[in-house]
Parts: C-alpha cells; sequence; structure tokens
C-alpha cells in the first residue's frame, strides 16, 4: 500500500509543480537554430545490441532506430513493405523477396539478400544461442541447425534461404505459413553487416544497422545510447530531427520527472503513478492507445480435472466484472477484454467474446450451479507476487466470493516461473494468472503460442488445452493463400477457443505514452510500441 | 602493529569464504530458473535453455557450481552473468559510480555532523543546540525516499536549482544524491558528536588543560574532540559500508547506474554470479572500515596500543 500512497502524493506534488511553473511564461528560444537531440526514456536492454538477441521492447525500440526492416506497420496496424520492393508467394510455402536499391549499411556496405540471409542463419543456429532463435522455426532447414543440446549443427545454413541475386532472396518453409510477411517485421528478421561476424561481442555495444539512425559512441550500459541521423538512408529527408539518445532509467516516476522538466522528450510508458495527472500535464502531448498485451486468468486443464468443463471456466468468466478492475484497480491503463485476439491486429472482433466476457452475475451464478460448480465450493487463484498483480488478482477473488459463492484462497508465487514449476510438480493445482503479448502483428500469434497443442512445449499454453477442431482451422489458416483467407481460417479457430475457454481474457494492456513541449504532439507510435521516427518533430 | 594487521587480514580470509557460500547458496536455491527468468512469462526455446544451462553449469550440483566461481574468483576470474556478460565487467562500471556517490556522502555526514554536534555540545541548551536537535530529530524520522522525492521535486522540479536525474558527464548531479543519502547518519553523527563532547568536556584532564592555560580553540580541537572522537569513529567506519550496500534507495529515486540498482535487478533475475561478486566486494568493504577503525582506536587514545 505504501506505493500507491506515494503515488498519489506524488502525482499530487506534480500538480502543484506545474501550477507554479506554469506562471513564469516566456518560453524558450535557445533551440531557435535547428533542433536538439531528441531524449527518449528507456530501461536497460536485457542483451547486447544484436537483433537475433533482442527479444524484449527495450532493446527492440533501439534496434528499431538503428535497422530498416524488410516490412513496416503504419496507422491502419497493416503490413506495409519498407526495406523490401516486393515479397510475393503462391503457396505460402515459398516466399520471394525482392530488395529496393540505395540501402547501405552505416558502415557504407550495400545491404544485399546475404545480408539477411547471413542474419537469420547466425540467430537460427543453437551455437549461438540467440534469444529469438525459436522465430526461424519455420524456415526449412531450421532443424539442422538445431539438433539439441550435446550436439553439433552439421551445417551453418538453412537450407530454405537462397540468394538468388544481390537483390532477391527466396525463402522456403517448411510448411506454409501465411504470416510469414507480417513476421518479418520483428527485429529478428533485420540483416547484418559483414563487420558483425567479425566481431559479434564488439557489435552488442557498437552495433552497425541500416537504419535512420546511426550509434554515436558506444552502448554505455545503464546510462545511454546515443545515435545520430544517418544522411544516407533513402528516407533520410523525412526525418526532422539531428539524433535520438536513449536515456537508460531504472525508474520511470523519475523519468516522468525529466518529462515534465523537459530533459526527456518521449516516453512510451507513463508511470502508474502519474495516471490520474498525465492528461492534464501534458495535454496533447499525451498519446493514450491499444497495447499488445493480453491479461488472462489459466485454468490448469490438465493438472485438475475440476476445471474441466468449460461451463464453469465461462461462469467464472462471467462473473468477473471486467470494467471494474480496468477502472479501478488500473486506472484505465487496461480495457476489458472481449477476445483472444488483441485489437491491435487486423482479425480483431469487438464483442467476439460475448456472454462469457459481459458481466452478468445472476447468469454467471445460475451457469456455475447447474454445472455443479466445483468440489468443496473452493477455488484458488495464484499470481507472481513481482508483477503488480496482487491487487487486481484480489479483486478477482472478491468479485468470485460474492458472485458465485465459493471460496476463493488467493496464493502468491515468488515469480511467474515458480507457478509452472509447482504446476509440473503437483504441488498447486490452482487457477492462475497470466499475460500475452504478441511478436509481430497477426491473429496467428494470438493463437497458436497460446492455444495449440504445440504451444505445450514450445509456449505459453500452460493449461494444457488441446483441441483437435482449432489445430485444424490453424493449419487452414497457416496454409491459406490470401490474407482475407487466413483471417477467416484464424478467427474460426478463435471462436473455439472462445467457446472452450482455457484461459479467461480479462484485459486489453493500453498505451500511455507522453512527449514533452520541446516536440510537436502527433508522433505515431505503431502497433509493437515503435517510434514512427518520420512523425517526431521539434516545436 | 604489523602482526595485528597480518592477523586480522587472515581472519578475514574466512569471513570472505563463509560469506560467498552462504550468498551463493541463497541465491541458487531460490525457486526460479535463470534462463527462464531471462525470457519473463514467454516460455524459453527448451533446446536453446538446455544449451545454455549446460553451458553455465546449471545441471551440475551446487558445490561443483561454486567450486568453479570461486577457484575463479582466486584466479581473478568473476565469471560472467546469465547473458554472457563479464561480472567484472558489471562491477567496474556499477562500483565506482557508487563508491563516489558513497565518498561525498561520506564527506557530507563527516564533516557537517562534527560541525554541528561540537558546536551544539559548546553551546548546550542555548539556541543553536535546540535548531540542531530538532533537525536532527526531523533527519532522522523522515525516511530516505521520502526525503529524496520531496527535495527532487522542490528543488528539481519545482525550483529547478536542481538535477532531477544524475548525469554521467555532470558530477555535480550527485551532490544532492549524496545529501539525501548522508541525512540519517549525518543526524546520529551530529547527535553521537554532541553527547561524547559533553562528557569530554567535563572530564578532568580537560579541566586541567583548561587551568593549565591552554587557548580555548587548542582545548577544544586537540584534547577533547581527539578524545570524543572514538565512538564517531567507530559509527564512521561501519557506516561507510552501509552507505555503499544501503545507497539502493537513494540510487533509484536519482537514477544513479551504481551497484544499487544492480543488484536488485541481479536477485531479481536469479543473476547469481552477479549477486554474489558484488555483495563479495561489500563484505570486502566492511572488513576493511572496521579494520581502519581499530587503528584509528590507537591514534585517537594512546592508551590503545596493538601488539
Amino acid at each position: 500500500m505504501r506505493g500507491a500512497k506515494s503515488a498519489k502524493w506524488v502525482a499530487g506534488a506534480i500538480v502543484v509543480a506545474l501550477a507554479a511553473t506554469a506562471c513564469g511564461g516566456g518560453g524558450s528560444d535557445s533551440k531557435a537554430n535547428g533542433a536538439k537531440q531528441v531524449v527518449m526514456e528507456l530501461g536497460e536492454p536485457q542483451n547486447g545490441l544484436i537483433p537475433s538477441n533482442t527479444y524484449e521492447s527495450e532493446g527492440s525500440e533501439v534496434m528499431n532506430a538503428l535497422f530498416t526492416g524488410l516490412v513496416r506497420y503504419d496507422e491502419k496496424n497493416e503490413t506495409q513493405l519498407d526495406m523490401a520492393a516486393s515479397i510475393e508467394t503462391k503457396d505460402s510455402k515459398v516466399w520471394t523477396i525482392k530488395l529496393k536499391d540505395g540501402y547501405t549499411f552505416h558502415n557504407g556496405e550495400p545491404v544485399t539478400a546475404q545480408s539477411f540471409a547471413d542474419a537469420w542463419n547466425y540467430g537460427a543456429n543453437q551455437d549461438n544461442t540467440q534469444e529469438t532463435n525459436p522465430l526461424y522455426n519455420k524456415i526449412e532447414g531450421y532443424a539442422d541447425l538445431n539438433p539439441g543440446e550435446g550436439k553439433k549443427p552439421a551445417t551453418d545454413k538453412m537450407k530454405g534461404l537462397k540468394v538468388v541475386d544481390e537483390k532477391t532472396l527466396e525463402v522456403t518453409l517448411t510448411a506454409p505459413f501465411s504470416a510469414f510477411k507480417t513476421m518479418l517485421g520483428f527485429n529478428a528478421f533485420y540483416p547484418l553487416p559483414k563487420a558483425f561476424f567479425k566481431d559479434p561481442k564488439g557489435f552488442e555495444t557498437a552495433p552497425i544497422g541500416n537504419g535512420m539512425f546511426k550509434m554515436d559512441g558506444k552502448f554505455v550500459r545503464n546510462q545511454q545510447i546515443k545515435t545520430v541521423k544517418f544522411d544516407k538512408h533513402p528516407d533520410a529527408a523525412e526525418v526532422k530531427i539531428p539524433g535520438v539518445t536513449f536515456k537508460i532509467y531504472n525508474n520511470q516516476d523519475t523519468a516522468y520527472r525529466d518529462l515534465l522538466g523537459g530533459r526527456v522528450d518521449i516516453m512510451d510508458t507513463v508511470p502508474l503513478s502519474a495516471m490520474t495527472t498525465a492528461a492534464k500535464d501534458l495535454g496533447d502531448r499525451y498519446i493514450q492507445g491499444t497495447d499488445s498485451g493480453v491479461g488472462y486468468i489459466g485454468f490448469p486443464i490438465k493438472y485438475n480435472k475440476v476445471y474441466a468443463k468449460p461451463e464453469i471456466r465461462k461462469a467464472i468468466s462471467q462473473a468477473i466484472d471486467r470494467k471494474a478492475i480496468t477502472e479501478k484497480i488500473f486506472v484505465n491503463t487496461r480495457t476489458p477484454a472481449d477476445d483472444f485476439i488483441n485489437p491491435l491486429v487486423p482479425g480483431y472482433r469487438s464483442g467476439a467474446c460475448g456472454a462469457p466476457c459481459t458481466f452478468d452475475p445472476a447468469a454467471a451464478k445460475k451457469a456455475f450451479d447447474a454445472a455443479g460448480g466445483l468440489p468443496g465450493n473452493k477455488m484458488e487463484l495464484g499470481y507472481n507476487a513481482d508483477g503488480g498483480h496482487k491487487d487486481w488478482i484480489e479483486a478477482v477473488a472478491a468479485q468470485l466470493e460474492k458472485n458465485l459463492g465459493v471460496d476463493v484462497t488467493v496464493k502468491p508465487f515468488e515469480q511467474f516461473q515458480t507457478i509452472l514449476n509447482d504446476l509440473g510438480d503437483k504441488k498447486y493445482s490452482g487457477a492462475f494468472r497470466l499475460a500475452w503479448s504478441m511478436d509481430y502483428p497477426h491473429p496467428e500469434n494470438y493463437l497458436r503460442p497460446v492455444f495449440s497443442e504445440d504451444a505445450i512445449e514450445h509456449g505459453s499454453n500452460y493449461s494444457g488445452y488441446v483441441n483437435p477442431q482449432v489445430e485444424k482451422f490453424l493449419d487452414q489458416g497457416d496454409t491459406a493463400t490470401t490474407e482475407d483467407a487466413a483471417i477467416k481460417a484464424y478467427q474460426q479457430a478463435d471462436d473455439l477457443i472462445l467457446k472452450d475457454m482455457p484461459y479467461i481474457p480479462v484485459y486489453f494492456y493500453k498505451l500511455n505514452a507522453g512527449l514533452s513541449k520541446n516536440l510537436k504532439p502527433g508522433v505515431r507510435i505503431d502497433n509493437m510500441t515503435q517510434i514512427d521516427w518520420t512523425t517526431v518533430n521539434p516545436a | 602493529m604489523g602482526r595485528y594487521v597480518i592477523r586480522r587480514l587472515l581472519q578475514a580470509i574466512p569471513v570472505l569464504l563463509g560469506a560467498t557460500i552462504l550468498i551463493y547458496c541463497l541465491v541458487f536455491l531460490l525457486p526460479g530458473d535463470p534462463i527462464q527468468a531471462l525470457a519473463g512469462e514467454k516460455k524459453a526455446d527448451p533446446n536453446i535453455t538446455a544449451i545454455l544451462r549446460e553451458q553455465y553449469h546449471l545441471n551440475d550440483p551446487l558445490y561443483q557450481r561454486y567450486w568453479y566461481y570461486i577457484s575463479g574468483v582466486l584466479t581473478g576470474d568473476f565469471g560472467t552473468d546469465f547473458t554472457g556478460r563479464p561480472v567484472a565487467e558489471i562491477m567496474s562500471e556499477t562500483f565506482p559510480v557508487t563508491l563516489n556517490l558513497a565518498t561525498i556522502a561520506f564527506a557530507v555526514e563527516a564533516v557537517v555532523g562534527i560541525v554541528a554536534g561540537v558546536f551544539a555540545a559548546l553551546g548546550r541548551g542555548k539556541f543553536l543546540d535546540n535548531v540542531v536537535l530538532l533537525s536532527t530529530l526531523l533527519l532522522v524520522s523522515v525516511p530516505v525516499f521520502v526525503l529524496g522525492n520531496v527535495l527532487q521535486l522542490v528543488l528539481g522540479v519545482k525550483w529547478a536549482i536542481a538535477p532531477i536525474s544524475y548525469d554521467s558527464e555532470d558530477m555535480t548531479t550527485l551532490i544532492l544524491p549524496a545529501v539525501v543519502l548522508a541525512s540519517a547518519s549525518l543526524a546520529y553523527i551530529t547527535r553521537l558528536t554532541r553527547t561524547s563532547m559533553m562528557e569530554t568536556m567535563r572530564a578532568d584532564y580537560v579541566r586541567t588543560a583548561t587551568a593549565k592555560g591552554l587557548s580555548r580553540s587548542r582545548v577544544i580541537v586537540r584534547h577533547a574532540l581527539r578524545n570524543a572522537m572514538i565512538p564517531i569513529v567507530t559509527f564512521l567506519g561501519v557506516d561507510l559500508g552501509a552507505l555503499m550496500g544501503g545507497a539502493i534507495i537513494t540510487e533509484r529515486i536519482f537514477n544513479i547506474p551504481g551497484i544499487g540498482g544492480t543488484l536488485y535487478q541481479a536477485v531479481y533475475l536469479r543473476q547469481g554470479t552477479t549477486v554474489v561478486s558484488i555483495v563479495t566486494v561489500l563484505v570486502l568493504v566492511y572488513i576493511a572500515a572496521n579494520l581502519i577503525v581499530d587503528l584509528l582506536y590507537a591514534v585517537l587514545d594512546p592508551r590503545i596500543r596493538y601488539a
């Protein structure tokens, strides 16, 4: 409770501070000549700055500035070509990627099809233990590079990657995968220059990309990553700022104060403590939108028979007042979830979940009793205590106790992993919270990695849910040759999962970003929470 | 004297070994897989996880892993964390920052604390004494995170006369954090100096010194203060370690990339080698500080001799 109290207090103090400075007026004209370096708040990237070893939001933000990928995601969340001139396929299995001219790495080396092939081969090779390794598993030959622990890969190239000529790359997948083009925007699929392979270790602090910004000096751990505009980039004319400095903060409250003080210009996550005042503090420089995360409550279907009936799971879902939780506990930094597919990706249908996600305590109680309830009228709800989940999980527990009349025991675990271990060791058999956030903006990414049979071993299907019909529709979506047909098949899979409800979708995350007075409003943040640097303009 | 120092240094070896064993076991007995911790809630790839576990000896028994670690340390190699970064590199980046912060804080609390304490003691019951007593009471009772946030908001955001966060290119940004960090100890030192000074000022030898006709300043500084320093030095010595290890809250408020934040992150991500190495160095700092304090006793009080 200490955190919440001091947070309110801090927010109040900021209002006072702002009111005081507002009288000052004056305005600064120190930057009359040309724009100054833009400072963006960043958390410490987990690994060195190698695209294929970057699988978290902070490092990805830097990668996005330093590299230009084959595709990008536009205002409508659709996939547009970026460095690729065309990406074509007839069967969703063999993809021909043609590159645009004029792109070079920051060291002058031209970006060719080989730069992509080399980078992907490196990322997929188990010997390099890159974090994004599993993302290459659709490409033919991935298995050869990943023979398993204790064995050496016999080759260092995937046979599915064929460099046809300098500007053409032909990619063959092990099986058709219609979302492949969308996937290519993720930083695992960025190209790498030859210099990387000479010194991967050095690259970690001095990466050489092909993006709009190049490194200015080295990555100073825990402090900053400084970049300047790369004038030879084909889109350089659209960049209106001299460079971006990523300033690393270990504490968003401090970063927010620096944002108000004008020492930080972009913050992609306004801290919870400032949520009630951010709109007033920032005005039209407060950016709100949807974020790709989904929060669930999961059932251990594989481990515990009492949750086997879908009717029970749906009744529990219906007894949760999502609106109260998102408004009261999350102060509108979440929105009630009504689909397994996030609103940020094509294929989302508002209200797809229907009645089970619509709060109706009377109907929920009726359905719960009709399905036989839970043995002993008892339920356990687990959460990891390290992630700020206590409040909402306790609220859910209170709602279930009130609306269904069950005794809910809330159980904290040290880490999320502990819940899974205890489930596996049969030390725990209750429900648990979890969340998922996409790797690439496609409906497939909200279904297969979470609800497919394959995801029990390789993904986040921690409930052990299996439905052969779902598998069928997912495969249908993968093999579809048009985007529309693919989305339709995924939606059919989605419908079936919503009917079975192995996880309860509770909320979608929201994007709350802020800009300083040094920048004009109107900065676009795409669905991967990455800044569209061409929309950043000095005030 | 020399033999005493050697004996103390030899005593430090089992302390250090014991500390590393204890911390090593504690960190690695925490639930949760360090490789999975890096992937967050997403499942890390089973194959890559298996390779990394083997690479970092995570499948070996604890005593064997401890042996790998400690034999590395003895040859000057602190190993790497689970993202492959050398721990020595992490420490060489973060320790100097914390050391700077702690040194400034130490200077602030020693100088301000002793001076304020002496003046309060000399003017016992007078206005200045009351001011000192009241302000130190305030400093002791306000928690560091409250003081830090208030000063940051008032001086940094509202009046804009002090920096909000640390800037590696501008050392003056460490002054406010150092004052915040020193605040509580500053209050203790002031009060300790005041009490200790008042006591010595009443001692017979001080009265003799005054009777001999020595100047007041000489009596106070050379005769009284020197003797009154013993409890203060004890406190300062222990506090140096506390300042380094306890800087975590201050470092967080002012975004200072020192050992506090690194240690927190390392515990959170189960980066065992990082935690053990940093704590080991902190233990060393404590041992060294305590030894210096003990040696200073002899300097301050001629009656104390180490054979």
